[in-house]
């Protein structure tokens, strides 16, 4: 059985290689795009291996879901550019460049791989679990104790969305020229779902894995979904208030709740004794609803109008 | 029942890897589009019976996870398949996915 187990292993990590070589190196894009959307499935395959499940949902939901559709969308940006026969570097020099520095690289992982404190901090964190509000460890880290990571992780993604404002309007989404009965179909039919596995996950976050990022990816995915159905955004309103104000939610919220630690005379993020569970809950579902917009925000591409429907403008 | 789950993963896997062809030698996008959809449903199945391998009920929401965000795969390539063909589509020399008229 450990064989059996070895050669699933073993087949694992050559397919993830084999995949990300055939992501970087395709001189055809939509052939990368497809490797790197299997990459992401069957890294998440090798996040389960790893008994990270959560690390694994992350990367379902987000890496081979979400941005496997903001990848095949961005590709139509691309489509007027010619055709490349040639693969994208010469052989010779890639073989020169990429040996030597993939070896490096390797040496250097393995390198600090081996200087890793051996036990980690699995042992304090969960010592200090009953102080932090959840049943989960992960959830802890991410909300409590490290809940400042978090803080900056939202952060980039809101960079992201406001870097996509900047850049225009939003362009008009794909719509099939051949209309199809089936797609509204599915997307009425699949949405509640998505909505309903999105507040699982968002509960479930508190004492198993689950929490803030997959829920918010999965209700984002359904949004896209929505969209690519044939709905339009549904939110308008002039000078986007609604969309701002849940774009910025989440970091409003956790960097109010870190400045409450602050201004009661604690540390920055550190929650008044026994309130850290209503707090993590706050934070929880802010964090997860502004998630969600923000992918949907990245997949549009541009500003949302703030008027009328979108075949009217064009 | 339970020992010939990993066989049954192992086999699902070795699935995928044989599948990885149609990735590289296409011929058409719809080929390897078709083909990435074949490796989401055999996630699914590889998570749910490492699930019930290691009982990890957890993993059954990975599973979960994986069937929705499948749809939506499918769904992107279909609603771009079937809009305006872009000119500097993939593949020669098959013609992409259906032009219907």
């Amino acid at each position: 059985m450990a064989l059996v187990v070895l050669a699933f292993d073993l087949l694992l990590a050559a397919a993830l290689i084999w995949l990300a070589w055939q992501a970087t190196r395709a001189a055809d894009l939509f052939h990368a795009v497809v490797s790197f959307i299997v990459f992401g499935l069957l890294m998440a395959l090798a996040w389960v291996r790893l008994e990270a499940p959560d690390v694994a949902l992350a990367e379902a939901a987000i890496g081979a879901g979400a941005t496997g559709a903001l990848l095949l969308s961005a590709l139509d940006r691309l489509a007027r550019r010619p055709r490349r026969h040639a693969p994208l570097y010469e052989p010779g020099t890639a073989w020169g460049f990429w040996l030597p520095a993939g070896s490096a690289l390797l040496a250097m992982l393995t390198l600090a791989a081996w200087n890793l404190p051996a036990p980690g901090l699995g042992n304090e964190i969960l010592a200090s679990l009953s102080a932090s509000g959840v049943e989960h460890a992960v959830t802890a880290v991410l909300l409590n104790f490290r809940a400042l990571d978090t803080l900056l992780e939202i952060g980039v993604l809101l960079l992201a969305a406001v870097v996509i404002w900047a850049l225009g309007q939003a362009p008009p989404p794909l719509v099939p020229s051949m209309p199809s009965p089936a797609l509204p179909a599915l997307g009425r039919l699949l949405f509640p779902i998505f909505v309903l596995v999105a507040a699982y996950l968002l509960w479930r976050g508190s004492h198993g894995p689950g929490g803030a990022f997959p829920a918010g990816a999965v209700f984002g995915a359904g949004g896209i979904l929505m969209l690519l159905a044939g709905a339009r955004p549904w939110i308008r309103s002039s000078e986007h208030g609604p969309w701002r104000l849940i774009l910025s939610l989440g970091m409003a919220v956790l960097l109010a709740a870190g400045v409450a630690g602050t201004l009661s005379g604690q540390d920055f993020f550190q929650y008044p004794k026994g309130t850290a569970a209503s707090f993590i809950l706050v934070l929880e579902v802010a964090a997860g609803l502004s998630i969600a917009l923000l992918i949907f925000a990245l997949y549009l591409r541009g500003k949302p109008r703030e008027h009328g429907s979108w075949g009217a403008a064009e | 029942m339970t020992e010939l789950y990993p066989v049954v993963a192992l086999l699902l896997l070795l699935n995928i890897v044989v599948g990885l062809v149609r990735i590289l030698r296409g011929p058409t996008a719809a080929d390897r589009m078709l083909a990435a959809e074949m490796f989401g449903t055999s996630a699914v199945v590889i998570v749910l019976l490492m699930a019930f391998v290691t009982d990890n009920p957890s993993l059954v929401d990975v599973a979960l996870v994986f069937a929705l965000l499948a749809a939506l795969a499918s769904v992107t390539f279909v609603s771009r398949a079937w809009s305006a063909m872009p000119p500097s589509d993939p593949d020669p020399p098959c013609p992409d996915v259906e032009r219907k008229p």
